[in-house]
């Protein structure tokens, strides 16, 4: 060992020297160039990450929205299809409706004008016989001259008559 | 042994053959040569490269951690893809982001010194500019600079540097009590009476776990020395190798040497930190059961 010492002039101040030496750079590059050089590094590899994440997320989003709009949109459609169709239906029933009621207006009106009819043609016949009985009754008189019993004069008429 | 103690290649390159010894011939010395005293406190040409490369190391780094913005821009792009670089490496030992950022300040500062220190041998005028000094009535070549890595004691600073934040990187993230049955495994020697109905091998498993246990205190000794003489070896043997080559002759010859040291000097600060990085590792591994 001191033969190895003495050959290669090992001498404990240069060993520490050389240490002191070498601590220094390593210090240096430690805390003015490596760590500052390493935190922006990860720093950005971080800000990358996060950044390619959130666009991820986004387009996924979108995708989403985009989706969605189109189940709104055929979800009115849809709804809007029934809307017009309810609504024609109902139109079709009214237009029925309304026809039916008319119907039954008109043929109620003709029943009552039929009715009408009817009556006044009843009450017609019957002045027109107490007319005809009346003439039937001057006539005979003029044509007899005399007069019947009244009351069988009536029978009589009315016997003819039918 | 004092003869075989500095390796002297004659690299009086310029002006002279390799045969024929000048007064003041520079010799490559397996240390590094003292230049003067603070005190007790002795400073060498290695130490003074060295303070070059913190002192380079110190102004690069602060240029480039200054104004990081969120937003990059020129430069701060290259030092980004350097470290997240830098990081996909680490991860592929460490296996773990979170070790790796824990674990890469230090792996990333051994890597920037060693290269450094190795890239500024390199230069002209390191181990050529110096200055004659007389010696015992020799003359002797000074050199002002010497490549901070081919010095051992630098090799050495960093080894233990190394392996000793190992240790306490160890000691902090799996806990001392952990940490410490890695090596003296009390743990499985109390294991052996609850276990001993279930699984009788335990008898004979168990003890040889602790005796490799033992062993692995060695092989953190070993470590220290493997880093240790791998980057001295490597870099000293650089430039002696160039030495070698200027000496022979000092036009074009020593130009692939010089590229192939540009390439060693990568490759052994890679080494070194990438081993600084496995013994970390292996050092907050969880036991295996």
């Amino acid at each position: 060992m001191d033969e190895l010492i003495k050959t290669f002039h090992i001498e404990l101040n240069l060993l520490f020297a050389q240490v002191v030496n070498f601590s220094i750079v390593l210090f240096v590059l430690y805390r003015f160039a490596y760590r500052p050089i390493l935190k922006t590094l990860n720093s950005r590899t971080e800000k990358i990450e996060k950044g390619m994440r959130d666009a991820g997320e986004a387009g996924k989003k979108l995708e989403e929205i985009t989706e969605k709009e189109k189940e709104v949109l055929s979800n009115a459609k849809k709804e809007a299809c029934e809307i017009i169709k309810n609504a024609e239906e109902q139109a079709r029933i009214n237009a029925e409706n309304i026809a039916l009621e008319t119907k039954k207006q008109n043929e109620k009106l003709i029943l009552a004008t039929k009715k009408q009819i009817e009556q006044e043609k009843n009450k017609m016949l019957t002045e027109v016989k107490g007319e005809i009985v009346n003439l039937v009754i001057l006539a005979t008189e003029k044509i007899i001259d005399e007069k019947l019993d009244r009351n069988k004069d009536m029978e009589l008429i009315e016997k003819a008559i039918k | 042994m004092t003869e075989q103690n500095s390796v002297i290649i004659d690299s009086n390159t310029i002006n002279s053959q390799a045969t024929n010894k000048s007064d003041s011939g520079s010799e490559t010395t397996l240390f590094a040569e003292p230049l003067g005293h603070i005190g007790s406190f002795v400073i060498t040409n290695s130490l003074v490269s060295s303070w070059i490369v913190v002192a380079i190391l110190v102004i690069f780094l602060v240029a480039a951690g200054k104004k990081v913005k969120n937003i990059p821009r020129g430069l701060q792009n290259i030092f980004e893809l350097f470290l997240e670089k830098a990081l996909e490496m680490a991860d592929s030992v460490t296996g773990s982001r979170k070790k790796s950022e824990k674990f890469l300040p230090i792996s990333l500062a051994l890597f920037l010194f060693i290269l450094f220190n190795n890239w500024l041998g390199l230069l002209p005028g390191m181990g050529t500019i110096g200055f004659n000094e007389m010696n015992g009535g020799q003359k002797v070549f000074i050199p002002l600079f010497r490549g901070g890595t081919a010095d051992i004691n630098t090799t050495l600073a960093l080894a233990l540097f190394a392996v000793v934040a190992s240790h306490m990187m160890g000691i902090v993230m799996i806990g001392l009590w952990n940490y410490f049955n890695k090596f003296v495994n009390i743990k499985l020697l109390l294991e052996i009476p609850t276990k001993i109905k279930k699984d009788f091998t335990v008898v004979l498993v168990n003890p040889i776990k602790v005796f490799v246990g033992l062993v692995e205190i060695i092989s953190e000794l070993a470590k220290v020395a493997s880093l240790t003489f791998r980057l001295f070896g490597n870099i000293f043997a650089g430039e002696v190798l160039l030495f070698s080559m200027m000496a022979l002759f000092a036009y074009l010859l020593p130009l692939p040497f010089m590229f192939l040291e540009l390439i060693v000097g990568i490759i052994q600060a890679l080494i070194f930190s990438i081993l600084a990085l496995v013994y970390m590792t292996i050092a907050t591994a969880e036991h295996e059961h």
